[in-house]
């Protein structure tokens, strides 16, 4: 077998070394990922600089874009307004083009995007139970146990249990609406405004719409400003940023 | 584990029944257990399951490599992400759709579109792997990432129509205008067709046979069984969010009367109700 000029250095860099440090062994999915990318930019199908300038753009989303959403249209009824007709007008008046990166959008979120106003009789709680649709222009990259066919299977049979497991429990004269986003259109949740801020900007407004209150398995109060603590599998080998 | 039994492993323990005998007889399966065996495994909504720890995940350097190729491969005309959805998350079989880290089946879908579409040979494929795996036997300490030994002629690969149709437009607004006049209003009461299930539909299984009320006319798209098979040529339909009352969806639904879901359907599925 020829072993030689793998990495295209012109050397021989077949080493079998018994001393080399012990290190974690490269994964099947690294393989294989690793492969397939390198075959597709071999093939013209896309660039590596295609592929850094997509990396780039999903690193930058972030669950912030819909907090200052939500506190601007608590803040603002013109901006409320836009919001509930036409959200993907008001991302855009935000500073987030639902067009980007592509000129399209962003292939799996597509550029439909809906939000759902609670009232203090009606909660919406948002859920794709064909796969994961999550609105990640606007809320980053969605939580693991959205992804899960545990929340998926149950959310949208038993939604009060499943919403008191997230410690939120509704009252019988709140109408559950649960969303399931099984198309194109993308949402996110509009909270009803807490008491207890009143005179608040839009920046202490902001800290406490969470991610978790964005889909509707938690509410805003004031004081609770990050999502409920979860246990966190960790990864071999994490994202690092370059 | 995110979805086991807290742990609990008695409670995981059960009898289960298993036939003796590989590949039943046609007379033994009957429409019902056919109808099982051909669900699309991402159908899942409704599928009891035990109260479970909702937890997070630290991502892995690979799974951001992986959604960024697949988005990439949408950006540049190889798929549309109802192809991949239909390949990663049905094509794959119920035990590996269960079975498989989620970004998992993502690239098992980029490896199988990249082959069915004659963009790569499968053997290019087990070759690299192969290649790629020793690369890191022969030098444990060399950084993670990918070699591409060339740059690929770009004009060369055949790709969609949908990635340049789309462009400046979004998607589904460059389907606007092509579906004509909608068939259902705003208050109209539909409902659901309880048609067959082959291979991929996004209409969920829970939904079949129940009526509910159009709550928003959506948008024109081509359907999910044709753009999940890269029919271009097809023609677009109308979308529908339609608003069910939970107790219509579940037998003793213990909630209280008002509670709603809402879905989003294409017009092929709805009927009006009776």
């Amino acid at each position: 077998m020829a072993e030689t000029h793998r990495d295209g250095s012109g050397h021989d860099t077949h080493q079998h070394a018994g001393t080399a440090p012990m290190v974690e062994e490269v994964t099947d999915f690294e393989v294989l990922e690793i492969a397939l990318r390198e075959l597709a930019i071999e093939k013209g199908l896309f660039t590596a600089e295609d592929h850094r300038r997509y990396t780039e753009h999903v690193e930058q989303l972030e669950p912030a874009a819909g907090s200052r959403f939500v506190a601007k249209a608590w803040l603002d009824p013109d901006f409320r307004r836009l919001a509930l007709s036409d959200a993907i007008a008001a991302s855009r008046e935000m500073g987030i083009d639902w067009l980007h990166p592509t000129g399209f959008g962003t292939p799996s979120d597509f550029t439909a995007f809906e939000v759902l106003e609670d009232t203090p009789t009606l909660h919406h709680v948002i859920v794709c139970t064909l796969c994961s649709c999550y609105p990640r222009p606007i809320l980053g990259m969605s939580p693991e146990w959205y992804r899960t066919p545990n929340y998926r299977r149950r959310i949208v049979r038993w939604p009060r249990q499943v919403l008191a497991e997230f410690g939120l429990y509704l009252s019988e004269d709140v109408e559950v609406r649960v969303e399931d986003s099984n198309s194109k259109h993308r949402f996110m949740v509009l909270p009803v405004r807490p008491d207890g801020t009143e005179g608040w900007t839009e920046e202490q407004l902001a800290e406490i719409v969470t991610r978790d209150c964005l889909i509707g398995v938690a509410l805003p109060r004031p004081g609770v400003t990050s999502n409920a603590i979860r246990p966190r599998h960790p990864a071999i080998r994490p994202v690092t940023g370059d | 584990m995110g979805n086991s039994v807290m742990g609990d492993l008695s409670s995981q323990l059960r009898v289960a029944w298993h036939r003796v005998q590989d590949w039943a007889y046609p007379d033994q399966i009957d429409h019902e257990m056919y109808r099982a065996y051909m669900k699309t495994p991402h159908d899942v909504g409704g599928e009891p399951d035990a109260p479970a720890l909702f937890e997070d995940k630290e991502e892995e350097q690979w799974e951001l490599n992986t959604f960024v190729t697949c988005e990439v491969l949408g950006w540049r005309g190889i798929w549309t992400s109802e192809e991949r959805r239909r390949i990663g998350n049905v094509d794959l079989g119920r035990t590996n759709y269960l079975g498989l880290p989620y970004y998992g089946r993502w690239l098992w879908a980029i490896a199988r579109v990249l082959v069915e579409k004659r963009h790569i040979t499968l053997g290019e494929l087990i070759e690299r792997v192969d290649e790629v795996r020793e690369r890191w036997a022969d030098d444990p300490g060399r950084a993670i990432d990918a070699a591409p030994r060339a740059t690929g002629d770009t004009e060369a690969v055949a790709r969609n129509r949908h990635h340049l149709e789309a462009a400046g437009k979004g998607d589904p607004q460059c389907f606007a205008g092509t579906a004509g006049t909608p068939g259902f209003a705003v208050g109209d009461t539909v409902s659901v067709r309880d048609l067959p299930t082959i291979f991929y539909t996004r209409t969920q299984e829970y939904l079949r046979g129940a009526s509910g009320t159009v709550a928003k006319v959506s948008y024109e798209s081509l359907a999910p069984e044709d753009e999940a098979f890269d029919r271009e040529d097809q023609g677009s339909e109308w979308f529908y969010i339609v608003r069910f009352r939970m107790a219509d969806l579940w037998e003793a639904y213990t909630g209280p009367a008002n509670d709603t879901l809402q879905a989003e359907i294409s017009e092929r599925w709805l009927r009006a109700a009776a």
